[in-house]
C-alpha cells in the first residue's frame, strides 16, 4: 500500500507507473511512451522513421467495445449488420492509447528494427465554442480490463494528446471564416447591444466623466508632443499606473491595466460617446475617430486592452484590419495546433505506408471517426473511403488464419495476439535454432527506443497499445519469413507492397472474426471462399435473413426448447431450422422457407386480436404471452441497430426508439394512405407554387421510416387475401 | 431582507481558519471503507445534518440539455434524469454536522466510486458516459483516476440487489415463512411423500452409517441416495421445477426436527432445487442457522458497497443539504435505490420516503439574492461574503490521518459554511429536535424539498408559470411562450428581433427573445393569447406580411411549449441541436395524426381479414 502510493506520488502527472516499474527491473529502455509534454520531439522524430520504414503496425485500447449485451457480434448478424455494430462501437467510445511501431529492414544488420511508440490520447477539448459535445462512453467491464493491466488512466486524462479530425478542422475554419467575415459586414453589432442600456447609476456616470477627461487629456498631451514635441513626460506622469503609454504598431497607444470588467466596458462606452474615439475590434462609427480600442494577447493574463492613436480614419481602418488579421492568424494557429495526435495520422496516410494490423476493422473505424470524419451509412462506402487514406493494410489474424503453414505453427487454435507472438516470435536460444531446424526460417526483429538498440526487448506489458503494435509486426515480419518471403542481407530493400506472396492478403479484413467475414476493401465485397487455406474449422450456419423472425418482449421462464416445440406444432417438423438468443428479451427464429416467416407475423397478429377459444387455445398462444411478445422480420433489427440509442436490454431498446410496429396490414395501408397524401400533397405545392417544408417533410419521412423492402413485401399479403 | 453592508474584512479570530485546500478530509476507498463505515455510522447518528455533494463524469453534453429557467419542474426534473441514467459518480463527499452555538462541527469523508462489477453478473452499470472537460477539469484538482478506477468501492442499488438474489446464486435460508393453506391435489400428495419417504431413509443412512462401515459401501450409499456434505454437515438436494414444488417440499421437510432447509438457485433463474441439510442436535441446528445469518450479512455488505452509506443516512432520516439537490438527488435515486421514473410527482413522493428532509442550499440562496446569477458555491460564498457579515467557526475533529493536503471533496464542507452563513442572515433556526421522528424548526421546514428555485412549494401543484431567465423575476405562463427556430445559426437575440421586427402584428407589442442554443430562440409574449394568434398564422396558409413569408420560406418555423415537452419526454432522442429535436417531435406529430386518420380505414379490412385467417387454421 505505501509503496504503491510512493510509487504513484512519484508518477502522478508526467512519468507512467507502469514504465517506472519495468524500467526499473530490466535494464532494456522503456517504451517510449508519448503524451503532451514531449509530442512535439517525438512526432519529429517519428516522421523520419516513418518515412524509412518498411512498413508501420498499429493497435488501439479504446474505452469500451459494446454499448449493449445485444450490441455483440453474433453469428447470425448480416454483413450490413456487424459493419453497424462496429460503426456504433466507433462512434461511442473513445480510444485512450495509440500504439504505432515502424519497422525498417536493416540490411547492415540482417534484421528488422522496431520503433515502436505508445502513444497516450484524450478527447480533450481544446477550441472553445466549437458546440460539438466532447462526450465518450466507458464500457465497465473494459475500464476493468485496462485497470487489470495497469493502465495509466492518469497519464491519458491529464497528459492525453487531444485531436481534431480532419472534418472538425474543417469545421471550424469555416466557422472562423463567418465570425470575422460577419464583423466586417456588421461592425458595430457587439456595441449596440450594450450602449443603449449603460450609464444609469450615478458612480458609472462619474467614473465615465473622469476617463473621458482622461483620454482626452491623453489625447492633447499626444497632439501636443508631435507639434512641440516637449511634455510627452508631464502627460504619461499625469495618468496613474493603470494608465501607462506604449507603442502599438508603430502607433502610440495607451494600455489600461488592472481594471474591472465593469470597468473596461465604461471606457468603451466612453470612447463611444467622445468624439474622435474609435473602439477596436469593437468599432464604433461615431466620434474619436483618431483612437482605436484593441484587445492585444499576451502573457500571462491573456487579453490586454490597449488605446491606440491613429493619424486618419484611414489609418485606423488599416489597424484594424492588421489587427483583425492578427488575431485570424492566432486563432487558426489554435485549430492547428489542436489537430494534435491526427499529424501521426496523417503522416502514415500521406507516406502510403503499408499499415500491419491484428483484427483491425474495428482499430480502423475508430481512426476513421476519430481523425478523418462521420462513418458512412454501409461497409462499402467506409472501406472505399478508408482506401483513400490507407491504401495498403494487412490483418495478421487474417494471414494466420489463411495460410496452412502457418495454421500448422498456430496448432489450429486461437490466433490470439499474445499467443501467435508467443509461437511464432519466441527468441529460442541461438544454439538450439542452427543445430535443431535448418530449414526454419528465420529473421531477426531489433528494437531501436530512443538512441538504444536491444535485441532481445522486453519490457512492454500486454495490452499496452506500443506493445501490441509491436508484437503485431514481429508477427507480421514472421509470418511472412514463414509464407516464403525471403529477407537476407544480399536484398537492399525488401519491396512488400509489391510482393506476389502477400498480394492476397493485402486489403483483406475480418468484419467480423465472428462470423469469419472477411470483407475485401478494394470492393467492399464479403470475400466467399477463404483465402486459400484448406482450414474449415467450422461449417458455417447458414444464415438467411428472410427466414428469420425477430420476436421480443420475451420473459425469462421461456427458453429456446420450448420455443421450438411450440413453432414446431404449428409449422410441423423440420420448419425451424434454429433459434438464436439476442439476449434475455429478444430471440431469432430461423424457419425452413421464407414464406413461414409471413405466415407467422399474420398469425401472430390474428391470435392477438382475436379473443375466441381457438386462439386461447391454440399452441403458439404460449409463446405470445398476451400480447407482450412483438415480432417483425430481419429488416427492423438493422434499423434497430442503426439507432443511436444504446439501451441495455432489447426490448427497452425498441420501445425506447419509440418504433411503431404496424402490423403487416396497417403498414399496407398506410403506404397507399401517404402516396396518397404524397400526391395531395404535391397538387398542393403546385396549386401554392412555394414549398411549404412542412408538408414536403412528412411526404418523404414516410419512405424513408421504414426500410425498403419491407415495404415492398407488406403489400403483398394483402393483395394475395383480397383476391382470395 | 436585511442588507447590512459592513465592511466585508473578517477579523474575528477562527479557531480553524484553514485554507479551504487544507481541510482534512477522509479520503474513503475499498481498502478502509468498512472501517470508515462504522465511523461514519456513530457521527451520523450524533449530528444534526448531513450534507453531501457529489463529483460526476459529465452534467449535459449541450446547452439545452441543461437545466434553463424556462424548464418546468417536469421538464427540468426529465433533464435532470438523462443525466443521472447517463452519467457515473466517481466522488461521493459525506459530511454529518452539528451546529453548537453557532460553532460548525463536521465530519467529512470523500468516497471513490466505480462502478466495479464485483459479483461479475454484469451490474451496477454496463457502460456510462464522460464528458472530458468535466475529466480534465478533475484533473486540474490533481483526480486520482487511477485510485478511483483500481479502488473504488463499488455498490449495488436496492433494486438492483432485488433483482440479483437469485442470479447471484447465494444460497439463502428460507426466512418466510411457509404457508399451509395449500390445497393439495393428489399429485401434490403423491410428490410430498415421496420426498417424505426419501429424507427419511436418507437420514437414517445417515444416522447408520456414523458406525464404522466399509468406505467402498458408505460411498455406494452416498452415490445412490444422492447424499453431500454442506460444510461438515450431511445434506440432500431435491430437484424442484416450480415454486409450488419448492414451498410443497419446505412444508414436509417441517416434519423433520433436525434438518435445515436451504433453496439453491440456479445462476440467472430457472430451475432450482431444496437442500437439505442435517444437524446433529438442537444446538447444532441453531449454531447452523447463526453461520448462515452471518454469512448473508457478509454477501450483503459485498453486495451493497457504497450503497451502505446512502441506507445510514436514509436511516437516521437526518436532513440532508446538498447543492443544486435536483440533479444530485436524480443521480442518487438512479444509482442506489432504482430506476428513476418518468414524472417529476412519482420521483418526489418516493423519495420523501427514503429522504424525508432535503434541503438545497442554491434555494436558500435565492432567498437573498433572487436576481442574481450566483449557481456555484464559491460565487455565492464570495457574494455573502462582500454583502454580510456572518462568520463561521468550523471545527474539524478527529481527522488525525486525514490528509491535509487534499482537496477532493471539499466543496461538502463549503455547503456546510454557506448553510450555517445562510441560517444566520436568514435569521433561520437549525434547530433539529428528535421526538417522534426529526423534526425540523418551522423557519426550515418551509425551505426543505424544494428541487428547482423556481418551484414555490412542493406541497401544492406544480405550476405552470416559469421564469424566462436568471435575474429577472417576472414570471409568465408557459401558454406564452414561443420556440423559434430555422434561421441563420449563431444570430444574436437582438439581430433576431430585428428580423422579426414588422413582420407579424404580435411583435408590434412588447415581447422578449432569448436564444436557447445557436439554432433556437425562446420569444416571450407578454400579453396573453399572442402565442397561439402567432402559431395560428404560422401554420395557416393565410396571406400574411410579405416579411413574414419570406422568413418562413427560408425556413423559420415555432411551436408551442408541449413540443418542447414532448422532445424533453424522449431523451433517446435528443440531438445536440434543440432546432432538430423540435423538427423531430413536431414530424411525429403529424405522423400521429395521419394514423389516426388511416385507422378509420382499417376497420373494414381487418373484419376480412380475421375470416379468411381463421378459415385456414381451421
Amino acid at each position: 500500500m505505501t509503496k504503491q502510493t510512493l510509487v504513484r506520488a512519484l508518477t502522478k502527472f508526467q512519468t507512467l507507473t507502469r514504465s517506472l516499474c519495468t524500467s526499473a527491473a530490466t535494464s532494456d529502455a522503456a517504451l517510449k511512451n508519448v503524451t503532451k509534454s514531449n509530442f512535439e520531439p517525438v512526432l519529429a522524430e517519428l516522421r523520419r522513421v516513418v518515412r524509412e520504414s518498411d512498413f508501420v503496425s498499429i493497435d488501439l485500447e479504446m474505452t469500451g467495445l459494446t454499448s449493449a449485451p445485444w450490441r455483440e457480434c453474433f453469428e447470425f448478424d448480416r454483413p450490413d449488420i456487424q459493419y453497424l455494430k462496429v460503426k456504433d462501437s466507433a462512434e461511442k467510445f473513445a480510444v485512450v492509447q495509440f500504439g504505432v511501431c515502424p519497422f525498417r529492414w536493416d540490411q547492415l544488420n540482417n534484421s528488422f528494427v522496431a520503433h515502436p511508440h505508445n502513444f497516450y490520447i484524450f478527447p480533450r477539448q481544446e477550441i472553445q465554442g466549437d458546440g460539438l459535445s466532447y462526450e465518450f462512453l466507458c464500457q465497465t467491464s473494459s475500464m476493468e480490463f485496462l485497470a487489470k493491466y495497469q493502465f495509466d488512466f492518469n497519464a491519458c486524462f491529464y497528459e492525453g494528446i487531444s485531436y481534431l479530425s480532419r472534418s472538425q478542422e474543417e469545421e471550424a475554419l469555416r466557422r472562423l471564416d463567418s465570425v470575422y467575415k460577419d464583423e466586417l459586414v456588421d461592425p458595430s453589432s457587439n456595441v449596440r447591444e450594450f450602449a443603449d442600456t449603460e450609464l444609469v447609476r450615478m458612480a458609472d456616470i462619474l467614473y465615465a466623466e473622469r476617463m473621458k477627461n482622461k483620454i482626452s487629456d491623453w489625447r492633447a498631451g499626444l497632439s501636443r508632443d508631435r507639434n512641440g514635441g516637449s511634455d510627452f513626460q508631464e502627460s504619461s506622469v499625469d495618468m496613474n499606473q493603470n494608465f501607462q503609454t506604449t507603442f502599438f504598431k508603430l502607433r502610440p497607444a495607451l494600455a489600461v491595466n488592472g481594471l474591472t470588467s465593469r470597468q473596461l466596458r465604461l471606457i468603451k462606452l466612453v470612447m463611444n460617446l467622445l468624439p474622435f474615439s474609435i473602439f477596436l475590434p469593437d468599432v464604433t462609427e461615431k466620434h474619436f475617430k483618431d483612437l482605436a480600442y484593441v484587445h492585444v494577447t499576451c502573457e500571462p493574463s491573456g487579453l490586454r486592452p490597449l488605446l491606440v492613436y491613429t493619424d486618419s480614419i484611414a489609418d485606423r481602418d488599416m489597424l484594424m484590419r492588421e489587427v483583425k488579421d492578427c488575431r485570424r492568424k492566432e486563432e487558426e494557429m489554435k485549430i492547428k495546433a489542436a489537430v494534435g495526435f491526427r499529424h501521426v495520422l496523417d503522416l502514415l496516410s500521406s507516406e502510403r505506408k503499408l499499415i500491419v494490423g491484428h483484427n483491425c476493422f474495428l482499430d480502423l473505424a475508430h481512426i476513421y471517426r476519430k481523425f478523418f470524419g462521420p462513418l458512412p451509412l454501409t461497409a462499402e462506402e467506409f472501406v472505399s473511403a478508408v482506401q483513400k487514406y490507407f491504401p495498403y493494410i494487412i490483418d495478421t489474424k487474417v494471414m494466420l488464419n489463411s495460410n496452412d503453414v502457418l495454421l500448422r505453427i498456430m496448432k489450429r487454435g486461437s490466433t490470439s495476439l499474445s499467443k501467435a507472438f508467443r509461437l511464432l516470435c519466441s527468441q529460442l536460444p541461438a544454439t538450439l535454432t542452427s543445430s535443431g531446424l535448418p530449414n526454419e526460417p528465420r529473421v531477426k526483429v531489433e528494437v531501436q527506443v530512443d538512441d538504444q538498440r536491444f535485441s532481445n526487448w522486453n519490457s512492454g506489458a500486454k495490452h499496452e497499445a506500443g506493445y501490441d503494435a509491436f508484437m503485431t509486426g514481429s508477427i507480421f515480419a514472421k509470418a511472412c519469413c514463414h509464407i516464403g518471403i525471403d529477407f537476407n542481407p544480399d536484398v537492399p530493400t525488401v519491396d512488400l507492397l509489391h510482393e506476389e506472396k502477400l498480394l492476397k492478403y493485402v486489403n483483406h479484413l475480418y468484419l467480423s472474426w465472428v462470423n469469419e467475414n472477411i470483407i475485401d476493401l478494394k470492393t467492399g465485397k464479403i470475400v466467399a471462399e477463404s483465402l486459400g487455406s484448406t482450414n474449415i474449422k467450422r461449417q458455417n450456419l447458414k444464415i438467411l435473413s428472410p427466414n428469420m423472425v425477430l420476436l421480443w418482449g420475451l420473459t425469462s421462464n421461456l427458453r429456446a426448447k420450448e420455443f421450438r416445440d411450440c413453432l414446431l406444432k404449428v409449422y410441423g417438423t423440420g420448419s425451424v431450422t434454429s433459434i438464436y438468443h439476442l439476449d434475455d428479451t429478444a430471440a431469432f427464429v430461423q424457419f425452413s422457407k421464407a414464406e413461414f416467416v409471413s405466415k407467422f407475423l399474420e398469425l401472430k397478429d390474428n391470435l392477438e386480436r382475436v379473443n375466441d377459444p381457438i386462439s386461447i387455445l391454440h399452441p403458439l398462444s404460449k409463446l405470445l404471452e398476451a400480447g407482450c411478445v412483438r415480432a417483425a422480420g430481419y429488416e427492423i433489427y438493422k434499423e434497430i441497430c442503426s439507432s443511436p440509442i444504446s439501451e441495455l436490454f432489447f426490448t427497452d431498446q425498441v420501445e425506447a426508439i419509440g418504433l411503431k410496429l404496424k402490423t403487416r396490414l396497417e403498414l399496407a395501408i398506410e403506404i397507399k394512405r401517404q402516396e396518397k397524401y404524397k400526391i395531395n400533397s404535391l397538387h398542393f405545392c403546385e396549386d401554392r407554387k412555394d414549398t411549404d417544408p412542412e408538408i414536403n417533410a412528412t411526404g418523404t419521412h414516410s419512405s424513408c421510416h421504414f426500410p425498403g423492402d419491407e415495404l415492398v413485401d407488406s403489400l403483398f399479403p394483402v393483395e394475395a387475401q383480397m383476391s382470395k | 431582507m436585511f442588507y447590512k453592508r459592513l465592511l466585508c474584512t473578517q477579523t474575528t479570530a477562527v479557531r480553524h481558519h484553514l485554507h479551504p485546500n487544507q481541510w482534512p478530509i477522509k479520503q474513503v476507498t475499498k481498502s478502509n471503507f468498512s472501517k470508515e463505515l462504522e465511523e461514519l455510522k456513530t457521527h451520523i447518528c450524533s449530528s444534526d445534518f448531513v450534507a453531501v455533494s457529489l463529483q460526476k463524469t459529465g452534467g449535459c453534453s449541450v446547452p439545452w440539455q441543461r437545466i434553463l429557467p424556462f424548464d418546468t419542474a417536469d421538464t427540468a426534473y426529465l433533464k435532470a434524469k438523462t443525466a443521472a441514467e447517463r452519467f457515473q459518480i466517481l466522488q461521493f463527499a459525506v459530511c454529518p454536522f452539528s451546529i453548537k452555538d453557532s460553532k460548525l462541527i463536521a465530519h467529512p469523508y470523500n468516497f471513490h466510486l466505480f462502478p466495479r462489477d464485483e459479483l461479475k453478473v454484469g451490474l451496477p452499470s454496463y457502460s456510462f458516459s464522460c464528458q472530458s472537460s468535466y475529466l480534465t477539469s478533475m484533473a486540474k484538482q490533481g483526480f486520482d483516476f487511477n485510485e478511483c478506477i483500481y479502488n473504488g468501492i463499488s455498490y449495488l442499488s436496492r433494486a438492483q440487489e432485488t433483482a440479483t438474489k437469485v442470479q447471484i446464486g447465494n444460497l439463502s435460508h428460507n426466512s418466510y415463512m411457509v404457508q399451509s393453506s395449500l390445497v393439495h391435489s393428489v399429485a401434490d400428495s403423491v410428490f410430498m411423500e415421496r420426498i417424505k419417504s426419501r429424507v427419511k431413509s436418507w437420514i437414517n443412512a445417515c444416522k447408520t452409517s456414523n458406525k464404522t462401515e466399509d468406505a467402498l459401501i458408505s460411498s455406494l450409499r452416498k452415490l445412490i441416495l444422492g447424499s453431500e456434505l454442506h460444510g461438515s454437515r450431511p445434506c440432500l438436494n431435491i430437484d424442484v421445477c416450480s415454486e409450488r414444488q419448492i414451498q410443497l417440499a419446505l412444508e414436509t421437510l417441517k416434519e423433520f426436527v433436525d434438518v435445515v432447509p436451504l433453496r439453491v438457485p440456479v445462476k440467472g433463474g430457472g430451475m432450482q432445487a431444496v437442500r437439505v441439510v442435517l444437524t446433529s442436535s438442537k444446538e447444532d441446528k441453531i449454531l447452523f442457522e447463526n453461520e448462515l445469518q452471518n454469512n448473508e450479512e457478509e454477501q450483503n455488505k459485498r453486495v451493497r458497497g457504497f450503497r451502505e452509506v446512502i441506507d445510514l443516512i436514509s436511516a437516521s432520516q437526518k436532513p440532508i443539504l446538498a447543492h443544486n439537490s435536483l440533479n444530485d438527488f436524480a443521480f442518487i435515486y438512479s444509482k442506489f435505490l432504482t430506476s428513476l421514473p418518468p414524472t417529476m410527482d412519482d420521483f418526489r413522493t418516493p423519495l420523501r420516503l427514503v429522504f424525508p428532509h432535503i434541503i438545497d442550499v442554491n434555494h436558500l440562496m435565492k432567498e437573498i439574492g433572487p436576481f442574481e446569477k450566483i449557481n456555484n458555491i464559491p460565487a455565492a460564498i464570495s457574494y455573502l461574503k462582500n454583502r454580510f457579515f456572518a462568520p463561521v467557526d468550523m471545527e474539524i475533529p478527529n481527522q488525525g490521518e486525514a490528509n491535509i493536503n487534499n482537496i477532493h471533496g471539499n466543496n461538502v464542507l463549503k455547503i456546510c459554511q454557506l448553510f450555517v452563513k445562510l441560517c444566520t442572515i436568514l435569521k433561520i433556526s437549525p434547530e433539529v429536535s428528535e421526538g417522534d421522528g426529526i423534526q425540523l424548526s418551522p423557519s426550515l421546514q418551509c425551505h426543505a424539498n424544494k428541487f428547482t428555485p423556481c418551484s414555490n412549494s412542493s406541497e401544492e401543484p406544480i405550476d405552470e408559470d416559469v421564469e424566462i431567465w436568471t435575474g429577472n423575476n417576472r414570471r409568465v405562463s408557459i401558454n406564452n411562450l414561443v420556440f423559434m427556430w430555422g434561421f441563420e445559426g449563431g444570430i444574436s437575440a437582438n439581430k433576431l428581433k430585428g428580423l422579426l421586427h414588422d413582420s407579424h402584428e404580435v411583435f408590434s407589442q412588447e415581447y422578449d427573445i432569448r436564444m436557447v442554443d445557436k439554432t433556437c430562440a425562446v420569444v416571450v409574449f407578454w400579453n396573453p393569447g399572442f402565442s397561439e394568434l402567432f402559431l395560428n398564422t404560422m401554420d395557416s396558409e393565410r396571406v400574411i406580411s410579405d416579411k413574414m413569408k419570406d422568413l418562413i420560406s427560408e425556413g423559420l418555423r415555432a411551436t408551442g411549449y408541449e413540443t418542447y415537452k414532448k422532445v424533453c419526454e424522449k431523451s433517446g432522442l435528443w440531438r445536440s441541436d434543440l432546432a432538430e429535436c423540435l423538427d423531430e417531435a413536431l414530424e411525429e406529430e403529424t405522423e400521429v395524426f395521419l394514423e389516426a386518420k388511416s385507422r378509420e380505414e382499417q376497420s373494414l379490412i381487418y373484419w376480412n381479414n380475421d375470416e379468411m385467417i381463421n378459415l385456414d387454421e381451421l
